[in-house]
């Protein structure tokens, strides 16, 4: 590892810090020519090996600022790219060019479909990378605007196969760990600015003569927000750390990442009070994006399943 | 480094594979079977060197990095042996107290007779304090070379099988309330004191209530100077650096099998909402695991932060909760049968409603829940504090 995770969240630290929710289109700029792209790739093809320790400080960035844009989806494809001789294709995806993927099942949930010159289609024992060109697009608007998701039209399944049988199925399970572990990191970055900007509005406002901040029922649920978001910050990081952790483990994770994220954002709303209900304040975007987090990549009740049913099968 | 570490945690575990106790849980169904297993227990443990590690270099067993440590409690938890209940005070609070205010001949007098299997306990808290304990009453009063000490102390961990106690006392009521606090050593078989066990809701009496009746305690069993006792009592509160929650996560992720097994049992493992409540309770009690360990890695590095051990006490207290309540409802009500305790058996039984009541004992002793949602909001989060007076207006009546 040539960067510490302190040097990667410094750096990435200083890449967003200004408006809420910064520019897309800008956003992008800065995401591609930092190299974040690249930055979970082998460094034999191109990369810079940093692995899942830079995915998870790369979207817990994009998560606290609420960054638009296709980052989860494109770093699906070239983890699917990176694995094959597609060296090219792998070149152009890592050096900007807007490629997609699900983050729910088949062809549904692409982000950004619209400016993307492939996608990636995941079927149970096949892995193909299709050209967009000529497919049908519906625009499936969210109440999260920080996403733009498409639905595509199957259409013609002319492409370029990546993987089949075996292969495709580990593939699948790859790509679906690591796009748990994106929304987790994105969930976690959000229930952290959600959370530091509940504290910063209790310390301001004033009410009955005092901050609002000097009450401890207000206190108690803010300690607990802190106390529930510092240990599933550990876990996430147990489990980007741990080689063997699953696709079931890391939406198992990805799952309980995202329920701090709701609880802190709706948390964050209901102790904001009246202003936390008006469009102008952009304590909605954290709550719009944590549900959406949480329902993207298979929802709690799927990965809490799946792991129970292993625990008792074990 | 890791090497070394490896290669201890491989000496541990065949150590353990010959001399952890076997299934001493069926075993423990008396308070007599109880002492008896925690005492031999310790004593082997001693012989092996592996009951202080947390002790100064030059002491029998000592001289563990916090690292070490962390090996050695992690393979007393996957080993399941028995938790030194009995003996804990004697080598973390008191053992920790002396060695940092305790002069040389408090330390030559006291420190082997731990080794030898001396019981402490802690006299802190009281009927009028308990969270806030700088409130705290007992009186002593200072005649010639000895104090005399008049008051109650309450929740004193096993203080009716204890042979010595750390005990917290008032010599003045000038100034702050801390200000007037000394610390002494009382050896509780001396004239006026009277140990009774607290009867827990769940049967079990791992504490006591202590009564002080114009007890004499010599000024040479005084730790600190007087006035000192609050600066010394943190000492004994600090004591504990983090291993006792790690092995605890690790034991309560090892006994999910208890649930696991229920299900299996009554048939339901194909119940989607079973397997849901299941697999997101394991997410919780690998999250806590996670945090322990990251706290006792950034305590390792220097990196620990005021209020870090708060956030650790309390998600290891909630997810207790949760544990033993998935376990109390699965179990039905087969759970609500009175089944007899396990005597110092663990927080995690398989008595499910015995079990659930003891998780009280976590999320109340040791500073509870809200005194850790304090600490965490004003002290780690730097939330304001609570106004320091406040005043009942006189009814008009």
């Amino acid at each position: 590892m040539s960067m510490t995770r302190s040097e990667l969240q410094d750096a990435a630290a200083k890449a967003f810090d200004g408006d809420l929710p910064p520019d897309a289109a800008q956003s992008w700029t800065l995401i591609t020519d930092m190299g974040w792209l690249m930055m979970a790739v082998p460094e034999d093809q191109g990369g810079l090996g940093l692995g899942r320790e830079a995915v998870g400080v790369i979207h817990q960035a994009l998560g606290r600022t609420l960054v638009a844009g296709p980052t989860i989806a494109q770093m699906l494809v070239i983890e699917a790219l990176s694995g094959t001789a597609q060296d090219e294709l792998l070149g152009r995806a890592m050096a900007g060019e807007v490629m997609t993927a699900s983050l729910a099942d088949g062809l549904t949930a692409m982000p950004d479909a619209d400016r993307a010159s492939h996608l990636l289609f995941i079927e149970p024992e096949r892995i193909a990378l299709l050209p967009t060109q000529g497919r049908g697009l519906t625009a499936r608007a969210t109440w999260d605007k920080t996403r733009r998701l498409f639905d595509v039209d199957a259409g013609e399944q002319q492409g370029i196969v990546l993987a089949r049988g075996e292969a495709a199925v580990a593939l699948g399970n790859r790509l679906s760990a690591l796009r748990s572990l994106a929304l987790a990191a994105d969930s976690l970055g959000g229930a952290d600015a959600a959370l530091r900007m509940t504290i910063d509005y209790l310390e301001t406002r004033r009410q009955f003569g005092r901050p609002l901040a000097l009450f401890q029922a207000l206190k108690h649920r803010v300690a607990d927000m802190k106390t529930a978001l510092v240990a599933a910050e550990a876990l996430f990081w147990a489990r980007a750390d741990d080689p063997d952790a699953d696709a079931i483990s890391m939406g198992a994770m990805k799952a309980h990442a995202a329920g701090v994220y709701r609880l802190i954002a709706e948390e964050a709303i209901q102790l904001h009070g009246g202003i936390g209900l008006t469009m102008e304040h952009p304590c909605h975007l954290f709550l719009k994006r944590a549900t959406l987090n949480a329902a993207l990549g298979g929802d709690a009740d799927h990965w809490e399943e799946a792991a129970g049913r292993r625990m008792l099968a074990a | 480094m890791s090497d070394a570490l490896d290669g201890l945690r491989q000496e541990v575990r065949e150590w353990l594979a010959v001399h952890a106790p076997k299934d001493w849980r069926a075993h423990s169904t008396s308070e007599a079977a109880f002492l008896a297993m925690q005492r031999s227990w310790f004593a082997t443990l001693v012989k092996g060197g592996y009951a202080m590690p947390h002790w100064p270099e030059g002491w029998p067993g000592g001289g563990r990095s916090l690292a070490e440590q962390k090996v050695i409690y992690e393979e007393f938890a996957r080993a399941d042996t028995p938790r030194l209940l009995l003996s804990f005070m004697s080598t973390y609070h008191a053992a920790s107290t002396l060695f940092e205010w305790g002069s040389a001949e408090q330390q030559q007098r006291y420190i082997p007779r731990i080794l030898e299997g001396e019981i402490w306990c802690q006299g802190f808290s009281e009927p009028g304090a308990g969270s806030d304990l700088a409130a705290l009453r007992t009186r002593a009063e200072r005649k010639g070379d000895v104090y005399v000490v008049n008051g109650q102390k309450l929740w004193s961990t096993m203080g009716q099988f204890a042979d010595q106690c750390l005990l917290l006392v008032r010599t003045s009521n000038e100034g702050v309330k801390q200000a007037g606090l000394t610390y002494l050593l009382l050896d509780l078989k001396a004239p006026g004191v009277t140990a009774r066990p607290i009867h827990q809701i769940h049967g079990d009496e791992e504490f006591a209530e202590i009564f002080l009746d114009n007890v004499e305690i010599p000024v040479a069993n005084r730790l600190g100077e007087e006035g000192q006792g609050w600066a010394v009592a943190q000492s004994t509160l600090s004591s504990e650096r983090g291993l006792t929650l790690l092995e605890l996560s690790a034991r309560m992720r090892g006994a999910m099998w208890r649930i696991a097994d229920m299900i299996r049992t009554q048939r339901r493992a194909d119940d989607a909402g079973i397997l849901r409540d299941l697999g997101k309770l394991a997410s919780k009690i690998d999250a806590t695991c996670a945090v322990a360990d990251q706290f006792l890695a950034n305590r390792i590095a220097g990196l620990e932060l005021v209020g870090d051990a708060s956030i650790v006490k309390l998600a290891y207290s909630r997810t207790l909760r949760d544990f033993t309540a998935l376990g109390l409802r699965i179990g039905g009500l087969d759970a609500q049968y009175h089944a007899p305790i396990t005597f110092g058996g663990g927080m995690e039984t398989g008595n499910w409603m015995a079990d659930f009541m003891n998780s009280y004992a976590w999320t109340i002793a040791g500073g509870s829940d809200e005194v850790q949602r304090n600490i965490i909001a004003e002290r780690l989060l730097g939330m304001p504090r609570e106004p320091k007076s406040w005043t009942v207006k006189e009814s008009a009546a």
